[in-house]
């Protein structure tokens, strides 16, 4: 019975779902098209030939190896030579370049003295790629620079003492799990979390504000379904069956569209992600009785999604966070979901690997799911949404209304056919006369 | 001017309609001022310090040891844990407990001392990439560090001093200068977009959504009848509350960055102020211009949604606009908060003269007339809408 019950408020709500096309717009819509937006933003993953002007003041062989090098770089590219650095500054004023590379006049001098000689690097911090591009890009000219002179200078040395004292110890780096070290790997899965959450947010909330403003308009009575608990399943049953597919697209294809990499495993992905959509759906329910009307949830939620993609850690690292926000990013879904279908997908981490993130997420689910069901118990004894009883009572006050309605229209029209007849005969009697 | 009609009674009424929902407030107020404490509070230590990061030494000799032990006293990286070998420490990775670490394989000593040239491994998780960056820095210095001290012994016992050491070590070096920022405080690189990027979301949202609610509730006949039929004069009173307000919220973020917080800003305080001003007044200028353009209040929330969220990235102050694909370059230039961020960068980072960024306060001032195109649809809309219960 109860079970009857559920699919049916899961039928009528996935009814309500399609004919809203506001709220279509939040699970499907956007949950398709912004992905793809914020893919194509971030497609070129790090930045290239960041634009630089060169001040020699060295004009030697070295300094425009030196030059040449840099200019021959993925980093950089130089855009100008200035014969000085007010020039210079100049074009970094109107946005030309970001960077200045200063070789001073005594370079050669002091290289062929056997001192170390030092170039001058300046960065416009207005971005952070810029300082990166300009840093490595310079340092690893320099660095194969060295082992040039270095090697010519020991020209009298065997094999194995340039060896030392050139490199004793070799180093390599390697960036694991994001092989291009780049923006979209880092950040897109981070969007695409907080996108499911953020649009389940939204679109619950505007079918509460509905809900809400034709109560206040009287053209709702309240809930026909005696128990809470099957209208909150059913619900969430609706909900769950329109995110398994739309979290199919964004958390499965998006990625493999732009070609990020995707190291999931499935039995671990799906048993990560129906958490997390759980705890999104009872989050939403949860919060969207704070909704009055169907578009104040753009201005109650929207700006959350700012803090709440720092919060999770993928930027700032969790480690160094103040406690307060360690403390309250606990409590949104987002947070894990970000922190582990980012180590799932991009790490390739393994359910035993997530399982703090997992074990969170179940427990927000089971939370989010009593304080929901605490809510409509409320709602339900209050005379703002009615229950079963209220809606039968309201219902039989109605049918007998009608019954009595109609009992009266016939007396009436029977009245008038009384009349109506009455009224011929006399007609018909005068005529005769 | 009669107390009824005209601007102040349209001001009055606005400030009894923000007034009676609690929404104005927490949209208006408290978000802003949330996210205000929240960005400058998250980043307070600037740059990380102390990130947790690993080590797998498999030679275990006091060239290894003496590798680590320098790392540990680097500001940025704490060792937290030693890992017994490289599966160990990936699964710590992938757990997130680290976020990167150092791999000394066996024998590097050994290989070190019989010149066969070893190789130490640098592994960081770029999936969070700040960290990431971060740790690399520190453990390639210390590789290179660790190497060159080898070369250094070397030279030394040569009867080489430790200028010409260095001289033949690193024969060119790098001297990086970070102009204006030269902590690399990521405070000082998010939190001056970030902020004013909030403040223009709620600006667009809370604009599109005054002026539409008069739309949908059918109260739009007596607003323009209030201002004496004059549609602009009744959206500019509509909305000086809130700009009144904004401003206000404006102020403290000011207030917060360049007086508490003491962030770079060179040329002082008035040509920020301008700036913030005039940002707010032109996303107002956007949203009437939306509001006007599209007449339900659901499509133009929407794009104004869209347009203060988009506005983030695009603006390029996280990742640079000349990174971005070209249409999306050129789109750039349609989003108030870029010009922001540009006169930003000009005045309080670099403190240079205000002819250079006059042309985006000009633009900005592009934005706040922008509604005049269009206004004339939004008078049509007050006049005919009538509310359908």
């Amino acid at each position: 019975m109860w079970f009857k019950d559920m699919l049916d408020v899961s039928g009528k709500e996935l009814r309500k779902t399609v004919s809203d096309i506001g709220v279509l717009v939040f699970f499907i819509v956007v949950p398709l098209l912004y992905p793809l937006l914020y893919a194509y933003l971030y497609g070129r993953e790090v930045v290239r030939e960041v634009p630089v002007v060169v001040v020699d003041d060295c004009r030697s062989t070295t300094s425009r190896e030196f030059i040449r090098k840099s200019d021959a770089t993925p980093d950089l590219k130089i855009i100008s030579y200035c014969s000085d650095m007010e020039e210079a500054r100049n074009l970094v004023h109107r946005h030309k370049a970001y960077g200045i590379i200063y070789v001073p006049a005594e370079f050669e001098k002091t290289l062929a003295e056997g001192r170390q000689a030092t170039i001058n690097l300046y960065c416009d911090m207005s971005g952070l790629l810029y300082y990166k591009a300009l840093l490595s890009g310079c340092t690893m000219v320099s660095l194969d620079m060295n082992r040039d002179i270095q090697m010519e200078r020991l020209s009298g040395l065997s094999d194995w003492e340039k060896d030392v004292m050139t490199m004793p110890i070799e180093n390599e780096y390697v960036t694991m799990f994001n092989p291009a070290n780049g923006f979209q790997a880092f950040l897109i899965p981070a969007v695409l979390i907080l996108l499911l959450q953020q649009t389940l947010v939204l679109g619950v909330s505007m079918m509460a504000g509905t809900e809400n403003e034709r109560r206040r308009a009287g053209m709702v009575l309240g809930h026909e379904y005696d128990n809470p608990i099957t209208v909150l399943g059913g619900k969430a049953l609706a909900y769950l069956l329109v995110y398994g597919f739309t979290a199919t697209y964004v958390l499965c294809l998006v990625p493999w569209f732009f070609h990020m990499p995707q190291l999931w495993q499935l039995p671990t992905l799906v048993a990560f992600i129906v958490p997390f959509l759980l705890a999104s759906i009872f989050f939403s329910i949860t919060i969207s009785f704070f909704v009055r009307d169907r578009e104040s949830c753009f201005l109650l939620f929207v700006f959350a999604s700012v803090p709440l993609i720092f919060m999770s850690g993928i930027s700032w690292p969790t480690s160094n966070m103040p406690a307060m926000w360690k403390v309250l990013a606990q409590i949104f879904p987002s947070t894990h979901a970000i922190n582990g279908f980012a180590r799932i997908n991009t790490s390739g981490a393994l359910l035993q690997d997530v399982r703090y993130e997992c074990l969170m997420l179940w427990i927000l689910t089971a939370v989010y799911f009593m304080l929901s069901l605490l809510i409509y118990e409320r709602m339900y004894r209050s005379d703002k949404m009615p229950g079963a009883e209220f809606v039968i009572a309201m219902r039989t006050r109605m049918r007998k209304n009608l019954r009595v309605a109609r009992r009266d229209i016939k007396t009436v029209s029977s009245r008038v056919e009384a009349n109506l007849e009455n009224a011929t005969e006399r007609i018909r009697s005068r005529r005769r006369k | 001017m009669s107390r009824e009609f005209g601007f102040w009674a349209v001001v009055r009424r606005e400030v009894l309609r923000m007034h009676s929902r609690p929404l104005y407030g927490l949209s208006i107020i408290f978000a802003p001022l949330f996210c205000f404490i929240f960005f400058t509070t998250l980043m307070g230590e600037g740059l990380p310090q102390s990130l947790p990061a690993g080590v797998v030494d498999e030679d275990n000799t006091t060239v290894s040891r003496s590798i680590l032990r320098n790392l540990d006293s680097y500001q940025q990286t704490e060792i937290i844990k030693q890992y017994s070998n490289f599966s160990e420490a990936r699964e710590a990775l992938q757990r997130n407990e680290i976020y990167g670490f150092f791999y000394i394989p066996k024998g590097t000593q050994e290989l070190a001392s019989s010149q066969r040239q070893p190789t130490i491994s640098i592994y960081t998780n770029a999936t969070y990439l700040i960290p990431s960056s971060l740790l690399y820095r520190d453990m390639k210095t210390m590789a290179v560090m660790a190497s060159a001290a080898v070369g250094r012994e070397v030279l030394f016992a040569k009867g080489a001093n430790l200028d010409q050491a260095m001289g033949f070590l690193q024969p060119i070096q790098m001297d990086m200068h970070a102009l204006n920022n030269p902590w690399l405080n990521y405070n000082v690189y998010l939190s001056n977009t970030m902020l004013p990027a909030v403040l223009v979301l709620m600006v667009l949202m809370v604009t599109c959504f005054s002026i539409h609610t008069e739309l949908k509730d059918g109260t739009a006949r007596k607003w323009l009848s209030l201002a004496n039929g004059n549609i602009l004069k009744a959206v500019s009173a509509k909305l000086f509350p809130q700009t009144m307000m904004f401003s206000l919220m404006a102020l403290i973020y000011l207030v917060l960055l360049y007086g508490v917080l003491e962030f770079p800003d060179h040329n002082g305080f008035w040509p920020m102020l301008v700036a913030a001003e005039m940002l707010i007044l032109a996303s107002q200028g956007f949203a009437v211009f939306i509001a006007s353009a599209i007449p339900s209040l659901r499509w133009s929330l929407s794009l104004c949604t869209l347009w203060g969220v988009l506005s983030i990235p695009i603006c390029g102050f996280s990742f640079p606009v000349m990174g971005m694909p070209e249409a999306l370059q050129a789109l750039s230039y349609l989003f108030p908060l870029r010009y922001y961020f540009l006169i930003y960068v000009d005045q309080a980072l670099n403190g240079i003269s205000l002819v250079y960024s006059a042309w985006f306060y000009v633009a900005l001032m592009g934005f706040m007339i922008l509604p005049l195109v269009d206004i004339a649809l939004l008078r049509k809309a007050a006049k005919k809408y009538t509310y359908l219960p």
